[in-house]
């Protein structure tokens, strides 16, 4: 008796719609491998190598038998440059700079390359696409700014008798501080490049033009830049010995710790959740 | 994800661990051989109740520039030279940091402990100690050498003691009895031997300065600022210093106080204060700022004194008062020059 045969019109029964937080995780698989990759990343690798190169160089010196740093006589010692260091490279630069790069590409990048369709056609919610990607540049920037901080820490604190374990708690909250920033930025950037439509320019505008001005100014319009809320993490984050109190008396107003870790995070809520409803209900016209 | 986005975060994890490794190992130790010549390996012997901890590197100090210049401007000091023939000990090159701590006491100088890690003959140090009247005896494992009382032993009988005699009597007890300590390879702690035995039961125990949250969190600001510092409380010294009481009811409002020194071609450094409220601060800010007023009234047209005073800075806000000072090499090649023309001066005139 022949078996019987399963019919080919017979259709499958219709697949579940992966969960948000799996679709999520596959757009972030998907995603981190192409940024990484990317001619961002050499531009990334510039940015965080100069410290490093920095800090090979005063090392050297040092070995070499140079005399240690002074400022109006008194001895710079190892922590109070790297204080230096991550202020004036990583947290002014490096980390604003990345987000506008990085953030800004998320969805523009899709738009550009006319690729977007392909991801929305996919039967995954929109705002995963861009919690996805937003989750890959988090991943991709810590992966290589934060590696990047800690080798300049190893090479600059033991000069000028700094001592590393003296110097490790002060370490951790510098890399927090990073993180939340990296993280700040990027929310920001991404509700830029999904809503805009020459997000890059009116990143770099807010990051180099916006933020170094709103400081100058006198009054409230420093508080809607996130260094204002950045440096009010600072003090906490820096060393607390005399010679930085030079560098933290430039900066005369900052809001409290609490302040400054409340804002951070409605900025970082309110930015996410509002490229994702961008993402979710704006119709992206790709150019021919 | 590719192999190669693998590698990559595994790089970039691997780089990370090991840093934050490196930095914790350092945060339990206390430095790392060869990256820091930290103080915290030292603090571990020093009770948690010590009422103010004091460090130096010597090794720095002894090499940098500063000193290299004073030995032109101090004598050579035979004291060092005999220090060396007695105990075999080359303060110079054989030490390489000193922390103390002081304990308090029943009088100002009982209650002292000094930690000090180098290269030591110990075999030479033990026969010298028992030589001038030390006993040796062993506490928790560790070799300890405990001194007559010199004073005591002069007022007793004109011949020195033998090893091993006691001196029983009541007058003898109040004063401190020296004492050396063993602790580890190229570890010695010396002082009083009451307090050298507290130092001994902190390294064993654990329950060492590092458990002082109060000192600690001072120690960690200023250690980072130079290679000699030192903090402490005021309560406690006063307390334990043997002041009188008028005297130690006008010391300023403050209950912490801490000071660092970086020596390299010059010297360089902070005090800092901590009063009981911003009032007191305010008060000892204004005291300071008269201070400094008045040396420049008295330095007249120096240029040198005029640079150093002008480098002593007022620094700290609420209840923390700062001072930080520099001593410019500059000075230092004057006071060279002021110590040369003394000398020839001096020098006899051939009629």
């Amino acid at each position: 008796m022949a078996e019987p045969v399963r019919s080919s019109s017979t259709q499958a029964p219709p697949t579940q719609a992966p969960s948000f937080g799996y679709a999520v995780m596959r757009v972030f698989d998907l995603s981190i491998g192409e940024m990484l990759w990317s001619r961002r990343t050499v531009f990334m690798a510039l940015v965080v190598g100069v410290p490093v190169l920095m800090a090979v160089i005063l090392r050297l010196l040092q070995a070499a038998g140079a005399s240690q740093i002074s400022v109006n006589n008194v001895a710079v010692t190892g922590p109070v440059i790297f204080g230096v260091m991550l202020w004036m490279f990583f947290l002014r630069f490096s980390v604003p700079v990345l987000g506008v790069f990085y953030g800004t590409s998320l969805i523009a990048d899709e738009v550009e390359d006319k690729t977007i369709t392909y991801l929305f056609s996919r039967p995954i919610p929109r705002s995963a696409i861009l919690i996805g990607k937003y989750l890959a540049y988090l991943a991709c920037t810590i992966c290589v700014v934060l590696p990047s901080v800690i080798i300049v820490w190893l090479l600059i604190v033991p000069l000028g008798g700094g001592s590393l374990g003296a110097n490790f708690i002060d370490l951790l909250k510098d890399l927090g501080l990073l993180a939340l920033g990296l993280a700040v930025y990027g929310a920001l950037f991404a509700l830029i490049g999904a809503g805009m439509k020459r997000p890059l320019l009116s990143g770099l505008i807010f990051v180099l033009g916006w933020e170094p001005l709103a400081g100058l100014l006198p009054g409230y319009l420093k508080r809607l830049s996130i260094a204002y809320y950045v440096q009010g993490l600072v003090p906490q984050a820096m060393p607390s010995n005399t010679p930085m109190s030079l560098l933290q008396g430039l900066f005369r107003e900052v809001p409290s710790l609490t302040e400054s870790l409340i804002w951070l995070a409605i900025i970082l809520g309110l930015c996410l959740w509002f490229a994702a409803r961008t993402v979710t209900r704006r119709e992206y016209i790709l150019e021919q | 994800m590719t192999r190669g986005t693998r590698y990559f975060l595994a790089g970039s994890a691997f780089v990370a661990i090991l840093g934050l490794g490196t930095g914790l190992v350092a945060y339990y130790n206390g430095g790392l051989p060869g990256v820091s010549r930290g103080s915290e390996a030292d603090l571990a012997f020093l009770p948690a109740g010590a009422a103010a901890v004091g460090f130096a590197d010597v090794r720095a100090i002894m090499n940098s520039e500063f000193r290299q210049k004073l030995r032109q401007v101090l004598p050579t000091g035979e004291e060092l030279n005999h220090f060396k023939t007695e105990l075999g000990v080359d303060i110079e090159h054989d030490i390489d940091t000193v922390a103390a701590a002081y304990l308090g006491g029943p009088t100002p100088f009982s209650g002292a402990v000094v930690i000090v890690r180098g290269r030591f003959n110990d075999v030479n140090i033990e026969t010298i100690a028992t030589q001038h009247g030390a006993v040796a005896e062993q506490y928790k494992n560790v070799r300890v050498l405990t001194f007559t009382h010199p004073v005591a032993a002069a007022s007793v009988a004109d011949t020195p003691l033998q090893p091993g005699e006691q001196i029983v009597d009541a007058d003898v007890k109040a004063h401190p009895v020296p004492a050396v300590a063993f602790l580890q390879p190229g570890v010695l702690a010396l002082g009083e031997s009451d307090a050298v035995k507290k130092a001994i039961d902190a390294g064993e125990s654990g329950e060492d300065l590092r458990k002082n949250t109060e000192l600690k969190s001072l120690i960690d600001e200023v250690r980072g600022t130079g290679n000699a510092w030192f903090v402490g409380r005021t309560d406690m010294l006063a307390q334990h210093s043997g002041m009188p009481q008028e005297v130690v009811d006008h010391l300023p409002a403050v209950s912490l106080f801490a000071a660092s020194v970086h020596v390299n071609g010059g010297l360089s450094g902070a005090l800092r204060a901590e009063a009981r409220d911003s009032k007191s601060a305010e008060q000892l800010r204004d005291v300071i700022r008269g201070a400094l007023a008045a040396g420049k009234l008295v330095s007249g047209d120096n240029p040198k004194m005029d640079a150093m005073l002008s480098s002593l800075q007022i620094t700290g806000s609420g209840n923390s008062v700062g001072l930080t000072f520099a001593v410019p090499p500059e000075l230092l090649d004057l006071l060279n020059g002021l110590a040369a023309a003394h000398h020839l001066n001096d020098a006899p005139v051939k009629k």
